[in-house]
């Protein structure tokens, strides 16, 4: 019984990499959330998109026929534009910083909630 | 008939009022004529189609005049317009209120003249466009067009009041404006609703009433149906309990709103119930008519006690008005040839004295600044001729023989007492009359009678161009006091189908609902 | 399997005309820059009238991913509409930054995003066009240089990617369940899965959460007030208008095309967000005293309206969804067309200071009451018909109590609409100093209340793209 348990949980199959990806995705929203610091939270939106990548290439290994690439071809695209959305989040960050000395989320109350 | 006779009674006021935009604000003697040409012509129009009507098809009764355009095709929407029995003597009461609107008190109407006359002549199309069209979207289209101008009217140009100091013009405007809309929104409703399962039914989607005519809806949607579209067309004809509305925006809008909404606007609902109501679904209307028949007990008996308390006259002609209204609905809850007749008859019936009233009123209260009757008194010794039509028209309101609304009142009764739904109601209704003939009577006595009050010396009789529309509603409502078969006959033509409608679907289902 | 540009071409055309104006405003000096707005919006003008030429070709071009069919060019030429009238109206504002013409280009990098999103029918390129529609946007929304404004687009950016990063989630599980990302493939994979899947449900409420968010779905509008309002006018009206749109339009194939088959389970789902949107959305107008927060609640509203096209799951109603969603951008684009010029002479958005606003400016105080009327959906505007479409197509299929809340909300939002009127036709302006409309913003209000007054009488030639864009998505 035992064994067999075990034999299923150390063979590392799509489910690991679901129940991973899973839990990266909450953790990246939890960060999104709870962080007071806005930095955090830009990290835990990519938190958020490297979930889904796991998620992508562990579909993309599993399921599909070899010679498709489709979900490795997304991931990628997710890397970029991840990286295109932070780099707008960072300059939107240092715009406001500049105004208000501050990378709080709790002190970007001008606009009522 | 070629020329397109319909399209230029409803468009001639939309035309005046868009050649108005292009007038400067301050040439509003320009803007006045406009607008009274605009309504005139459209008056002695209806009168000629009237006359045709009333020598030619009457006989064969049906739709005359009609004018039909594809308008969107996959929609099924036609621009259509006609007339029939039923709806000539309301397209007549609008023209005749709309050109007696222009011209009564509004003609001293100065502030902001130029967007008062451009709302005035859309209201009257709009009114004008739900009771020529054939075609239930342009009917709908026309009915909501009406309100946002009412709304704009009554806030900008309106009054408050001096017995009610709570209640402001905003308010009434607001108030009047909501609950015909919500009302509104109940009938639209009904009438997808309904016109999703005509094109089911069809095979082709349509608004044409006379093609929906010809199916026969099941009974449980018939009565779902009915129920939804009755409470867009009940809270326009201000039925107890969704009448409050009414009293309030009638003290609050200017007399030409008055006029227009006491005359014809609420007569909309009535006409609505009938014909598209009562037409398309008389099973649902069976259902529907001993409800009907209790809450206008509640109009005409409790708004009539009401009306007593008023101080204000416009309140107490607003109260009246629903009140009458009351008469109606009993007329119409008895679902006999008779009993429609008669609500019909009444409701061009009471038109007439409506305006009358308020076009009164407007004058008394533009020259004395006051509408309180205590304030007023003896006005007869400084302006016999208005007093004269003030006398018309409370008698006319009280239903004395040789009036308008005589004939149609009796008319309803004798529907109603035949009718197993409103015999009771109808016992119950009688004392209305007369809590009705007194609030009138007393209004007419305190206003009019009584020693002579200096202070209103400098008060002029009315003459010239003011006495034009009260002369003319006067003339109204005496030809067809003492002609009533003018109207009951036309009326008559146009109410059969519908009634012929009812009889067989109540041989239909045997009569069981 | 071919590759041929023409398909391509609005798209090209786009693009290329984003990067010659970039180039020619350097040559421009910089307090005439802002006239290369009048330039862009002619460009943009001619792709509009060229790109009816694609109406009728229904295929799907390079490698089954790119969509030219009725429906995607329908809304293509709704946003190069939008496109047009907000470029026109921001003229203004651009000649206040001191030509930072930039604007305009970034608001074209937003369009083109747009097309392809309409067109995509790949998840990979529907998710690459909708990123780069939301990037520009944050841009766009942090572009004033103000503290509301850059707080509106940190704001924005925040929510937009975590809403992005939901979506993607859901993207991915349902490619992993079905093994491919062509929309059109989907329906057929699903329909091999033998049994229910919960990770495609749960993949199908990732993407609709995703989704709501960008349309600004009741319980997914916490970010619409404050950008709306933080942001600057023109990308409000923008982001009001094009972004939604396209997001209706991305939605509906999602739904309709790729996961019909588990109608079941999204449509009561999509119901009940509908009706909430549309009564939370109404009631919450009502007290706002900021013109922008007004109308992003009654958007938020009117999203709730569009929505309910999708739960017909039949051609009528995909038409009703295109032909409310372009009187939608007519009618959203007029009112804040007003709010821009109005904002931009006087500084003000609060409903209290448009007191007077008939007689300070008859034009502007019609044209913002006609389009919210349109947007109550008062007959004869072209709201009405919108409404009649939508209403219509789901009236029959057990819907009924969504179109009574549906036409009570639209008509209590009379109320809040009416107040604004009130103030601007009844209360005496404290400034009696007329306001002046721009040419632009002249042009952008002109032509809007036009086509809401036209349409509303003669709906005659937009229903027939529409029918064609409906009969498209779902033949």
């Amino acid at each position: 019984m035992i064994d067999i348990f075990m034999d299923k949980f150390l063979t590392i199959g799509l489910e690991h990499f679901l129940i991973l990806s899973g839990t990266l995705f909450f953790i990246g929203l939890f960060a999104v959330l709870a962080k007071k610091n806005v930095i955090a939270v830009l990290m835990g939106i990519e938190i958020m998109f490297t979930s889904v990548n796991i998620n992508l290439i562990a579909f993309n290994r599993y399921t599909a026929a070899e010679a498709l690439l489709t979900g490795h071809v997304f991931a990628i695209f997710v890397i970029a534009l991840a990286a295109a959305e932070v780099a707008v989040g960072l300059a939107l960050i240092i715009s406001i910083y500049r105004q208000r000395t501050s990378t709080d989320v709790q002190d970007f109350d001008w606009l009522k909630w | 008939m070629n020329f397109p006779v319909l399209t230029t009674i409803l468009l001639l006021p939309l035309l005046g009022a868009i050649i108005s935009i292009f007038v400067p604000k301050e040439k509003s003697s320009i803007i006045k004529g406009i607008a009274g040409i605009t309504t005139f012509i459209p008056l002695v129009l209806t009168i000629w189609i009237y006359y045709l009507y009333y020598t030619q098809h009457m006989a064969t009764g049906g739709y005359a005049f009609t004018e039909s355009i594809p308008w969107v095709k996959d929609l099924g929407i036609t621009y259509g317009l006609g007339v029939d029995g039923f709806s000539l003597p309301l397209v007549l009461l609008t023209s005749v209120i709309g050109f007696c609107a222009v011209y009564s008190r509004s003609w001293s109407v100065e502030t902001r003249a130029k967007e008062f006359y451009i709302l005035l002549l859309i209201l009257i199309t709009g009114v004008m466009g739900t009771f020529l069209a054939t075609d239930l979207f342009i009917f709908f289209l026309f009915y909501e067009v009406v309100i946002i101008p009412i709304y704009l009217m009554v806030i900008i140009w309106g009054s408050g009041s001096k017995t009610r100091k709570d209640i402001g013009k905003e308010y009434a405007g607001m108030k009047l404006t909501i609950y015909l809309l919500i009302g509104s929104a109940f009938l639209l409703a009904g009438l997808i609703w309904m016109y999703m399962l005509a094109g089911e039914m069809l095979g082709v989607l349509t608004f044409d009433l006379a093609t929906l005519a010809t199916l026969n809806f099941a009974p449980n949607l018939q009565i779902a149906i009915f129920g939804l579209m009755a409470l867009g067309f009940l809270s326009l004809i201000s039925m107890f309990p969704f009448h409050s509305w009414s009293p309030d925006g009638y003290a609050g809008a200017p007399t030409a709103v008055s006029m227009i909404h006491a005359g014809v606007l609420k007569k909309i609902g009535g006409y609505g119930l009938i014909r598209i109501g009562i037409f398309l679904f008389p099973v649902g209307a069976k259902f529907w008519a001993p409800v009907i028949a209790v809450l206008a007990i509640g109009n005409v008996v409790y708004t009539a006690l009401i009306s007593l308390a008023q101080k204000d006259m416009k309140y107490v002609v607003g109260y009246s008005s629903v009140s009458h209204m009351g008469f109606v609905l009993i007329g119409i809850a008895s679902l006999s040839l008779v009993g429609l007749n008669g609500a019909v008859a009444n409701m061009f019936g009471h038109g007439i004295m409506a305006a009358l009233f308020f076009s009164i009123i407007g004058y008394i209260y533009g020259i004395t600044k006051t509408r309180y009757i205590p304030d007023l008194g003896g006005l007869a010794h400084q302006m016999p001729r208005l007093a004269g039509a003030f006398l018309v028209a409370a008698m006319a309101s009280a239903g004395l023989p040789g009036l308008l609304t005589f004939v149609p009142e009796v008319t309803i009764f004798i529907g109603a007492f035949d009718s197993p739904i409103t015999r009771i109601p109808a016992f119950i209704v009688l004392t209305g009359i007369v809590i009705g003939a007194v609030y009138v009577l007393r209004m007419a006595a305190n206003v009019l009678f009584g020693p002579r009050k200096e202070q209103w010396d400098y008060v002029e009789d009315i003459k010239g161009f003011s006495l034009l529309p009260i002369a003319v509603l006067v003339a109204f409502a005496v030809i067809f006091g003492l002609f009533p078969s003018l109207l009951m006959d036309m009326v008559n033509s146009g109410i059969q189908p519908i009634a012929a409608k009812l009889l067989s679907a109540g041989s239909q289902i045997g009569g069981s609902l | 399997m071919d590759i041929n540009l023409t398909y391509l071409m609005p798209e090209i055309a786009t693009a290329l005309l984003a990067v010659l104006v970039l180039l020619v405003g350097l040559l421009v000096p910089k307090e005439k820059r802002h006239a290369l707005g009048y330039v862009l919006a002619l460009g943009l003008i001619a792709i509009l009238v060229f790109s009816f030429q694609y109406y009728g070709l229904n295929k799907t071009v390079a490698f089954n991913t790119f969509a030219v069919d009725d429906f995607a060019v329908f809304f293509k030429q709704l946003f190069l509409i939008a496109a047009v009238l907000v470029v026109l109206s921001s003229t203004m504002y651009v000649k206040k930054m001191n030509g930072n013409y930039e604007f305009y280009i970034i608001t074209v990098v937003a369009l083109l995003g747009m097309m392809v999103l309409a067109s995509a029918a790949d998840m990979l390129t529907l998710y690459i066009a909708l990123e780069t529609m939301a990037i520009s946007f944050y841009i766009l929304a942090g572009y004033k240089t103000d503290q509301k404004s850059a707080e509106a687009g940190i704001k924005y950016l925040i929510l937009g990617a975590v809403s992005s990063a939901v979506f993607l989630y859901g993207l991915s599980l349902v490619y992993g369940m079905t093994g491919t990302t062509v929309i059109a493939e989907i329906a057929g994979k699903v329909q091999d899965l033998s049994a229910l899947s919960p990770a495609l449900i749960l993949g199908l409420l990732f993407i609709l959460a995703g989704l709501g968010f960008k349309i600004s779905l009741i319980p997914f509008q916490m970010w619409t007030p404050d950008v709306y309002e933080g942001a600057p006018t023109p990308v409000t009206t923008f982001l009001a208008t094009g972004s939604k749109a396209a997001c209706f339009a991305v939605l509906a194939r999602i739904l309709l095309v790729a996961l019909p088959d588990y109608s079941t389970h999204w449509q009561f789902l999509v119901a009940v967000l509908a009706a909430l949107s549309m009564i939370i959305g109404n009631l919450v107008a009502i007290p706002q005293t900021n013109i922008k927060r007004m109308l992003a609640y009654s958007s938020i509203g009117q999203a709730g309206y569009i929505i309910t096209g999708i739960l017909a799951l039949n051609t009528a109603g995909v038409t009703a969804l295109s032909f409310y969603s372009l009187v939608y951008v007519l009618s959203t684009i007029a009112a804040f067309a007003v709010v821009m010029t109005f904002s931009a002479q006087t500084g003000s958005d609060e409903i209290k200071d448009y007191a007077g606003l008939a007689q300070r400016s008859p034009f502007m105080a019609a044209v913002l009451t006609i389009s919210m009327l349109s947007m109550a959906g008062i007959p004869p505007l072209a709201g009405f018909v919108g409404k009649l479409y939508l209403f219509k197509s789901i009236v029959t299929q057990g819907y009924l109590w969504l179109v009574i809340i549906g036409l009570v909300m639209s008509m209590i939002s009379v109320y809040y609409y009416l107040r604004v009127t009130k103030v601007m036709y009844m209360v005496k302006p404290l400034d009696k100093e007329p306001v002046t409309v721009p040419l632009g913003a002249k042009c952008t209000l002109f032509l809007t209340m036009l086509a809401l007054l036209v349409f509303g009488v003669y709906a005659q030639p937009i229903s027939m793209l529409a029918n064609m864009a409906g009969s498209a998505l779902l033949p």
